[in-house]
Parts: C-alpha cells; structure tokens; sequence
C-alpha cells in the first residue's frame, strides 16, 4: 500500500499580537505591537495509507485546522514536513489542489440561487476537466447519489440534505484521490445521516478515495472511520483503531428518563445516577458491564415511563476523557 | 512543454475565469428586480441634477460649457453614476473572507485568489450595469429623445471594462488591508470619496480649476468614472485609444501592487494565524 | 417635580445612557463620526468648485449654498442623535416591539423617540458647527437665527417621520415608506432650482424646501412669510403627528389593526 500523506515533525506556532485596552493603548500598539508566540501545533507525525478513512478529532482550538490548513498548502509550517500524495503541500500548492476535495458542511460551494448543474459546470472548469470525462463523471455521479430530479432546482429551494448530497457530488467530479470532509453530516437528521454516511463509505470502497473526517459527531467516528487520531492543546494524544478508542471511551451512555412519580433507589450495577430532579433523571450506564436493553428493560418493569432518550458522550467528553487517562499515564 | 499543450493549457485557464463571470452573471440575474427597485434612488439623484445643469446653463447664457452641452452633460452623469453604482461592493465580501479564514477555502482550489474575485467582480458589475444603464437612458431619452452619441455607447462600454477592472484592483487592494487592521471601512469609504470628487462623477474634471485638473490626470481615479462618461459623450477613436492606453498602464501598475498586498497578506497569515 | 421638569430628566438620562452605550466601541465610534463628516465634505468640495466655476445658481452664492449644508446636516444630525428612532417606528410597530414601551411608564411617542442614538449623526452635527464656524455670520443674531434654524429644521425630520412611520398603524406593514433620506436628499440643494410642481411637492407632501430655503428666507434676512409658514408647518407636524400616532395607538391597542403580526 502507497501513502497518501506522510507528515513528520510537522509544527507551527504564530506570533500572536497582544490586544490592549484603552483606546491610546490600542492606537500605541497599532505602530508599535508586541507579539508572543503561540504554538498551534506541536511536532506531530502521522501517516494516512490510500484508501483510508481516517477520523481526525478534538475540540475547537486544539490545532485541528491549522494541520488540515498545513496539509492543504494553506499556510506553511514552522517546522517539519509532510508529503500529500507525493506533493509537498505548500510548495505545490497548485498541483496538489487538482488532486484534493474537501467537502465543508457548514460552508456550501453550490450556488445558492442556481441549480446544482451549474455548480458542477464551474467545478469541471476550475479542474479543467476533458468535456468527456467530465459528462460521464457527472452522470455516474448523479446516478449514484440519486440527484437526477434535483439538479435542475435553484439550491436554496432543496432540504439541507439533498444540497449535502449535490455538494459532496460537487466536491468528487474531479476524482479527487484525497477528501477532506469536515462535519459532513452537520444540522442532519437521523435518516439523512445514515444515507450520507452510507455515501461516503460506498465512495471509499468503489474509488479507493482516502478520507479524511472532522467531526463532532461521535456516530459519523463510530460507523465510518477505521482509525482515529484525536488532537489536543496541539499534540496527537491518541492515534488507533476506532474499535479500540470504542471500547475505550465510548462505553459509556447516558439516559434521560423522564418516569410518572419520583423513583426510589436506583440500584442496578453499571447504573449511576447522575442527575435527579423530581422525576427527571439522567443515568450514566456502562455498557462494559450491562446492555442498554438490559437496562431499558429494567426501567420498563419498575417504573412508570413518560419519556426516554438515549444519547452517546458527546466527542468533547471522550477527549476529555482520553485526555486525562493520558495524563494519569504520564503521572 | 510543447507549443499544443502549451495553448491548451492557457485555454483550459481562460475557460476557467470566464465561466466565473458567466455563473456570477447568472447568479446576478436572480437579484435583477430587486437591482431595478433599489436603483430608484439613481433617478432620483440624476433628477435633481438635470434641475441644477438646468439652471446653470440659463444662468450662464451658453448653448455649451466647457465643451459640453446640456444635453451631453445629462448623459455624462448618466454614465459616470451607472459605473459608480454598479460596482459590486466588494469590501464587505472580502473583509469576510479574510476573517473568517475563507481566503484559505478558495486556495483549495486550482485557481487564483485575485483572478476569481476579478471575475465574479466583472459578472456582477456588468448584470448592475444593464439595469442601471436602462433606467437612466429612460431618463435621458424622456428629456432629449433619442441620443445624438455617435458611438458613444460603443466608446462606454469598450472603456468600461477597464473601468471596472482598476476599480476592482484599487478596492480589492484596500479591502486585503484587513489582513491587517480590524476596520476597512474607513479606507474603502475614503476612496470612494476620491472617486466622487476627482474621479469626476459630481463633475466632469474640465469644470475644475485648472491646477486640480492637473493632479486628477496624474492619479487614476479619473480611469473610472470620468473615462467612460466622457467617452459616452465624446466619442472619437483617438481619445478612446489615449484612454485605454492610461488604463492598461494603471492596470499595469496595480495588478503588480495588489499581488504584493495580497501575497503579504497571505504571508501574514501564516506568521500571525487567522 | 413637574411632570415636564420629569420628563426631560428622562430624556436626559436616556441620552447619557445611549452615548455611553455608543463610546464602547470606540474605535468604531470615532471612524462613523469622522467618514460621515467626510462624506458631508465631499459635497462642500462640490459646491466650492461649482461656484469657482459659476458664481451664482438662481441668486444663491456659495456661502448661501454653505449655510444650507449647515443647516441640513445640523439639523437631520440633532433629529438622528436625540430622536434616532424615528424611522424606525413603523417596523417596531410592525414587529410587535411596541409593546415594550407601553409596558413602561412614561409618555410612548417620547420614549420610544429617545431610545436610539445614531453615531454618525453626531458626526454630522460636528460638520454643521464646522461649516457655521467656516462661513457662518458670528453675530448674536446670526447664531441665534442660525440656532432657530437648527431647531425648526430638526422638529421638521424628526415629526416627518412620525407622521409617515404612523401610517403603519393604518396600513398594517411599513415596506416602501419613505425616510429622512429623501427629504435630505432634496433638502441639499437650492430650493430654487425647482421649479413648477416639483416645488409644490417640496414645500407640500415632502417639507424639504422649508428646510433648504433657510439659508434665504432666515439667515440672510428674515423674510416674514417664510418664516412664519415655516413655523406654522413645524406645528402642523409636531401636533399632526403626535395625533397620527395616538389615534393610531388606540387602533394598536384595541387589536383592530390590519394584518398584525401576533
């Protein structure tokens, strides 16, 4: 198997000016600013083999765009190096772009008055792609996301999922080998999300694309990455299987129940109480220890159900998560 | 490389760019009514001038002033506001970009920053200018009846495109400065006074006293407003090539200062972050 | 206390408190001010070389067409800084906002006027005292008609908008209304270079020409008819108004209003 990105010792700090207050002081340092250093990213190495799909996690702020902006040629490093596709990123900035695509939930490349052919039109153009190629290309894709009665609509009258379907279209016309996609099932809802995810893995498999996920969204890690590298503060803090990460740090799930009286004592092992108010309760259970449908089935028999929702940790308590088992570990 | 791939390549460039204009020119079509409501104000405006030129021209007892008739003075305004109001506003685009770090977005692609911009700037500009161009010719044609401009409307619109293209360069330029300082505003709004003023929209520069007519020709706000207009009105082929040939040499000038500007800009992100 | 001594308290320290709300950003503050005094300069660098080229436009000179860019700006500036919500009372009448100030108690129409301040309106009224400073008559009687002018010239923006945003009571939605910018934009210029109905309209349906007609008919010599019709068209605003807006607030309260959005 070929890389398809290869970053070593790969870091970059910015010098940050310092803000004052006070309007002479905000003029003063206008002419005269200081600056400190920040470091973004700490020395980081990874690598991503073709055909990968590879989840690439942390909070905001934790360096995660400044290395999607390093491996895209955006901004150039402080130090270190990186191959993508067997392009220096920031030295071939150009002839890498023809190869990548990123697909931004919250930023649309459609045009929001013109139906999604003329979209597509410009992205053939911008890629300089054979008239041929790109006729055929376009119709497999439509096909395989099913978008032949949407592309003669002006997009702002299509639902947020079928734009995420012609956008992701929009982002592949130039079989790019590479795609970086970053909160792709955004603002979605459940079913709509299935069909993305299923999407995005039916590319992977058919075309072979490396993935490369951002997401906040614990079900997009857990149903279509293999891999996970979780960043914080600026350094990898954990790089492995999402099978492992799983059964690390997704074990647990949280329950809201909402019951007809105020229950007495809960005492199922697994089970914690987390927050009681009256007769709304919230339970951390752990599934290394009991099965959701056991608890469920418990809760059933002894108590009076008026509402119940399950949910996953979001992403930010599993890196916090993670992130202090890591430091219990240095200690 | 050889000389076939060498022209595919620049036509697969060119293709690129124009097929910019043409979306944004497309793009620009879903807003044409609400472009013709909101351009009630430029009738306004060229009302209350053809009140004024009126009464100048009686108070002053001539058929033309400073080689301009009455009538050609009304259409010089004309053309010299449907330039003006149909430049895209620019800033406010930019300044976003800049801050949000959507500069990096666009550099994902195979295609320059500047060009991009420059092309979606002419497809806007040019869909604003049908409408404007309509609403004031109504004016005019009401007033005189059908135009005695020769090719003048020819001379305007060969003269536009470089119109727009320096005031593309001259707002791109301050708008990039939002790399580097939190408000824009102020510079663009300045500018924009300068093109009022001498850049002759308010009035054609042969008005001025002659030592600011002298300053207007050596800066290139008069390649804006006041070429077009004038070329509208005036139309002689020599006058339109000297015309052109000021423009290309501000072209010239800026396209070199706005890729420094802008590659310092990126630069910048780089060292400071977004 | 009087109840008008009490209202102004009011008034007062709702200015102060819109002014500090403003110097927050200050940068910000600053740099409206200053371009809206630019932008009014642009039009004096205008009208100075168009009378360096013309001399007179139907008897008015260049300090004539000074004085009434100073009158204009002051005014419109003093009407945006003290009373800055006056356009947009009929989009708070539309939208329901209203109700906030009939929940406090104090006089709707006053409150609901003072509680914007707009920041590039100070900068105009800046450029006004520059431009008096500049080309005005530094006389008693001269500032003190040039104060009068401010003054009429303020009521007239301000309870023109009343008497338009009202019509929101009536007609139900406030889109297409007229503002202040119009009546400024035929305000800026010699009123005598309309003519016909365009000066009927003007000194009619949209009161510009009382502003514009100032700088003639008060400054350079106080001219009886105008200055009494001038008075007697600020009345019929302030108290037309004040009743458009009452009667329409009854309609509001009553819920008879057209097309309300609940």
């Amino acid at each position: 198997m070929t890389l398809a990105i290869k970053v070593k010792g790969l870091s970059k700090s910015f010098a940050v000016k310092h803000k004052k207050t006070g309007f002479l002081e905000s003029l003063k340092s206008l002419f005269n600013p200081t600056f400190s250093e920040v470091t973004a990213v700490h020395p980081i190495d990874f690598q991503v083999e073709q055909g990968e799909i590879v989840a690439f996690l942390g909070p905001n702020g934790a360096g995660k765009s400044t290395t999607i902006k390093m491996l895209t040629g955006i901004l150039h490093p402080t130090q270190g190096s990186a191959e993508v596709l067997g392009f220096n990123p920031w030295q071939e900035r150009a002839k890498l772009a023809f190869h990548i695509g990123s697909v931004f939930g919250q930023k649309s490349q459609l045009w929001y008055h013109l139906p999604p052919i003329d979209t597509f039109e410009l992205m053939s153009r911008i890629f300089e792609l054979p008239r041929a190629d790109y006729l055929k290309r376009r119709d497999e894709l439509i096909e395989r996301f099913e978008l032949g009665a949407l592309m003669n609509i002006p997009v702002r009258k299509l639902s947020l999922g079928q734009r995420m379907r012609c956008e992701m279209a929009a982002a592949l016309l130039h079989r790019p080998q590479i795609v970086f996609l970053d909160e792709p099932t955004i603002g979605l809802d459940v079913v709509v999300k299935h069909k993305i995810r299923d999407l995005i893995k039916e590319m992977n498999k058919e075309e072979g694309t490396t993935l490369f996920i951002t997401s906040h969204d614990a079900g997009d890690i857990e149903q279509l990455c293999k891999r996970a590298i979780v960043i914080n503060h600026g350094q990898i803090i954990l790089d492995d299987t999402v099978s492992n990460m799983k059964r690390q740090f997704l074990k647990h799930k949280t329950i809201h129940l909402k019951l007809q009286e105020v229950p007495g004592q809960f005492n199922v092992p697994g089970v914690k109480l987390v927050k009681q108010k009256g007769a709304g309760i919230r339970l951390s259970v752990d599934t290394s220890q009991i099965s959701i449908e056991n608890v469920l089935s418990y809760i059933v028999q002894n108590y009076q159900l008026v509402d119940v929702t399950i949910e996953d940790p979001s992403m930010e308590e599993i890196i916090t998560h993670i992130y202090e088992q890591r430091r219990e570990e240095v200690d | 490389m050889n000389t076939l791939s060498a022209k595919s390549l620049f036509s697969g460039k060119a293709v690129k760019y124009l097929s910019v204009g043409y979306i944004t020119v497309r793009n620009n079509f879903v807003y044409l009514r609400s472009f013709f409501i909101r351009s009630w104000f430029l009738l306004v405006i060229l009302f209350i001038f053809v009140q004024l030129w009126r009464v100048t021209y009686q108070g002053e007892g001539n058929e033309v002033i400073e080689g301009y008739t009455y009538e050609q003075m009304i259409w010089y305004l004309i053309f010299a506001e449907a330039i003006i109001l149909s430049s895209p506003r620019l800033p406010v685009k930019i300044e976003e970009e800049v801050k949000k770090g959507d500069v990096g977005y666009q550099l994902t692609r195979p295609m320059s920053y500047l060009l991009y911009h420059y092309f979606s700037y002419l497809g806007e500009a040019y869909v604003r200018l049908i409408v404007n161009i309509i609403l004031g010719s109504a004016l005019g044609l009401v007033l005189f009846g059908w135009p005695r401009l020769g090719l003048g409307l020819f001379g305007f619109l060969i003269v536009s495109i470089g119109s727009f293209t320096v005031n593309y360069l001259m707002t791109m330029m301050l708008s990039l400065t939002s790399f580097w300082v939190e408000e824009t505003r102020g510079l663009v709004f300045v500018y924009q006074k300068m093109l009022f003023i001498i850049g002759g929209l308010m009035l054609p520069l042969e008005i001025f006293p002659g030592y600011l007519q002298a300053i207007s020709e050596w800066l290139p706000f008069q390649t804006v407003a006041y070429f077009a207009a004038k070329a509208g009105v005036h139309f002689e082929w020599m006058m339109i090539a000297k015309m052109l040939l000021i423009q290309l040499l501000w072209i010239a000038i800026l396209s070199f200062l706005l890729r420094v500007v802008y590659q310092k800009g990126v630069r910048k992100l780089n060292v400071n972050g977004g | 206390m009087s109840t008008v001594a009490k209202y102004i308290r009011f008034a007062l320290a709702c200015w102060k408190l819109n002014l500090a709300g403003a110097m927050e950003f200050r940068l910000s503050f600053f740099m409206t001010a200053g371009m809206m005094i630019i932008n009014n300069f642009v039009w004096i660098f205008f009208w100075q070389i168009y009378f360096h080229r013309f001399k007179l436009v139907n008897g008015w000179d260049v300090s004539d067409v000074m004085m009434l860019w100073a009158v204009v700006a002051g005014g419109f500036g003093l009407a945006n800084v003290f009373f800055g919500n006056a356009d947009y009372i009929g989009n708070i009448i539309v939208t329901g906002q209203l109700d906030t100030y009939l929940a406090q108690p104090k006089p709707v129409l006053l409150n609901l006027l003072i509680s914007r301040m707009s920041v590039s309106a100070l900068g105009d009224v800046i450029f006004a005292l520059l431009v008096f400073g500049c080309f005005g008559k530094h006389t008693w009687s001269g500032m003190l008609k040039f104060s009068i002018a401010l003054f009429l010239s303020m009521l007239i923006f301000v309870f023109f908008s009343v008497c338009v945003q009202s019509l929101a009571f009536y007609v139900g939605h406030s889109e297409g209304f007229i503002g202040q910018e119009l009546l400024v934009t035929f305000a800026t210029y010699p009123t005598d270079i309309f003519r016909g109905m365009t000066k009927v309209v003007l000194f009619t349906v949209l009161p510009a020409g009382f502003i514009s007609y100032m700088p003639i008919g008060l400054l350079r010599e106080v001219e009886p008819l105008f200055f009494g019709a001038a008075i007697g068209v600020v009345m019929l605003l302030v108290f037309g108004g004040t009743a458009l807006f009452y009667r329409g607030l009854r309609r509001y309260g009553s819920g008879n209003m057209m097309g309300m959005r609940m």
